[in-house]
């Protein structure tokens, strides 16, 4: 008689926690930029008042400062994302755009019942990172740009090395 | 179990002494042996039957059959077919398929005068052949700088899915009326293996129901059956020593 109300209770206990809609898993991965030094390349270098803008957007994604990594999201609806990325935004008069655009294709990927699905992105091996600038003429600030990893499918490495 | 035997035993103790008084006379040596019936029973199961009807999203039907072997085991099986689609926030997608679970139940309900009622445990292996269709999805995305992730029609499909599971089962029955019994049994469920679909889990195994965590499931039964007698057996007076241990 015990047994069979210790299995019962146990199928109780099971019934009561049905609901696990909480993610908690990692999903879709944003773009992780790591900033360098031109001239002493093995180091970091920090950015100042680097303002980051999705083109077409009215609002800043942010303005990163004292930071040598930003993460920056791609649109999961589309295969290429403008971002415009202003340093020393807050200067009138050295403040200096450059227009990065990243092309990349999309995978749906399984994650979990909660979760669902998340939005894995590969970076086009031709186009990747298009780099222009805003104003003409202007020095570009950004000098160099690596593609570190092309696929983004986590937010534990860097994907793109950008030096200046 | 003590107690439901105290229990039965003063209610029989009644019975026995209502019958008593009819034939006072009668001489104790000459006690009729008991005789206890064998045969078939089949039902359905009415928890999944009456879902069907009230939950829109939900179609299930199930035969449930035992077979008595000896005084104590039944050979228990359950044919079933279900088609259920789950509604969640991220996911909308319909499972199909059918199953069997075949294994046995172990009466542990002494019954008295010629009830043939049951409370039993019993074991099962599981077997299910089933269907995912992918209605809709959204992605799961945290950052919404360019909006809010919407819904994704799909319509993919993953079939030739197969799982394979134990069962430990805890239930009664009961004699309603003639022949007539119902009873019901809860489930605690096993995965041995499955057929994971490439990009897609088997969040629902029809027969297992939902998966927790990959592994384990739980199930409800509800049944109505009815029982056809095929032969009596004598129980014998050794049996019924033993039974009494």
């Amino acid at each position: 008689m015990k047994k069979l109300l210790f299995i019962v209770l146990i199928a109780f206990g099971f019934s009561s926690c049905e609901k696990d809609d909480i993610c908690s898993d990692e999903t879709t991965p944003r773009l992780i930029i790591e900033f360098f030094n031109i001239a002493q390349p093995a180091n970091n270098l920090n950015v100042t008042n680097l303002k980051v803008t999705g083109v077409g957007m009215t609002d800043e994604l942010d303005t990163f400062t004292a930071v040598s990594k930003i993460e920056v999201p791609l649109k999961i609806t589309d295969d290429v994302t403008r971002y415009s990325l202003t340093l020393n935004s807050t200067n009138e008069t050295i403040k200096n755009e450059d227009i990065l655009e990243f092309n990349y294709t999309r995978n749906q990927v399984f994650v979990s019942r909660a979760c669902g699905y998340k939005t894995t992105f590969e970076l086009n091996p031709a186009n990747g990172v298009v780099h222009s600038s805003e104003t003409i003429p202007n020095t570009q600030w950004i000098k160099n740009i690596f593609i570190e990893k092309n696929s983004i499918t986590t937010e534990n490495e860097t994907h793109i090395k950008i030096y200046f | 179990m003590k107690h439901i035997s105290k229990f039965t035993f003063s209610i029989a103790l009644v019975l026995v002494s209502l019958l008593t008084q009819a034939q006072v006379t009668t001489e104790k040596d000459s006690i009729a042996p008991k005789m206890e019936r064998y045969g078939l029973r089949v039902g359905v199961d009415l928890f999944k039957l009456t879902r069907s009807f009230y939950e829109d999203k939900y179609r299930g039907l199930e035969i449930v059959g035992d077979y008595r072997l000896t005084r104590k085991h039944y050979l228990a099986a359950e044919i079933g077919n279900e088609d259920k689609t789950v509604d969640d926030e991220q996911l909308n997608f319909s499972t199909k398929g059918s199953y069997i679970r075949v294994g046995f139940d172990y009466n542990a309900f002494e019954n008295w005068l010629d009830m043939e009622n049951q409370i039993y445990v019993g074991l099962r292996y599981g077997f299910s052949t089933f269907s995912h269709t992918l209605n809709s999805y959204t992605v799961y995305d945290s950052n919404h700088y360019f909006g809010i992730p919407t819904e994704v029609q799909s319509g993919e499909e993953f079939t030739g899915l197969t799982a394979q599971w134990m069962e430990v089962v805890a239930g009664v029955k009961a004699e309603v009326f003639n022949n007539v019994f119902v009873g019901f049994s809860f489930r605690l469920n096993r995965l041995i293996s499955q057929k994971e679909p490439n990009n897609f889990e088997n969040l629902y195994i029809p027969g297992f129901n939902k998966t927790y965590g990959g592994e384990f499931g739980i199930g409800f039964n509800y049944s109505v059956s009815y029982f056809i007698p095929l032969y009596k057996s004598k129980v014998k007076p050794k049996e019924k020593e033993e039974s009494k241990k």
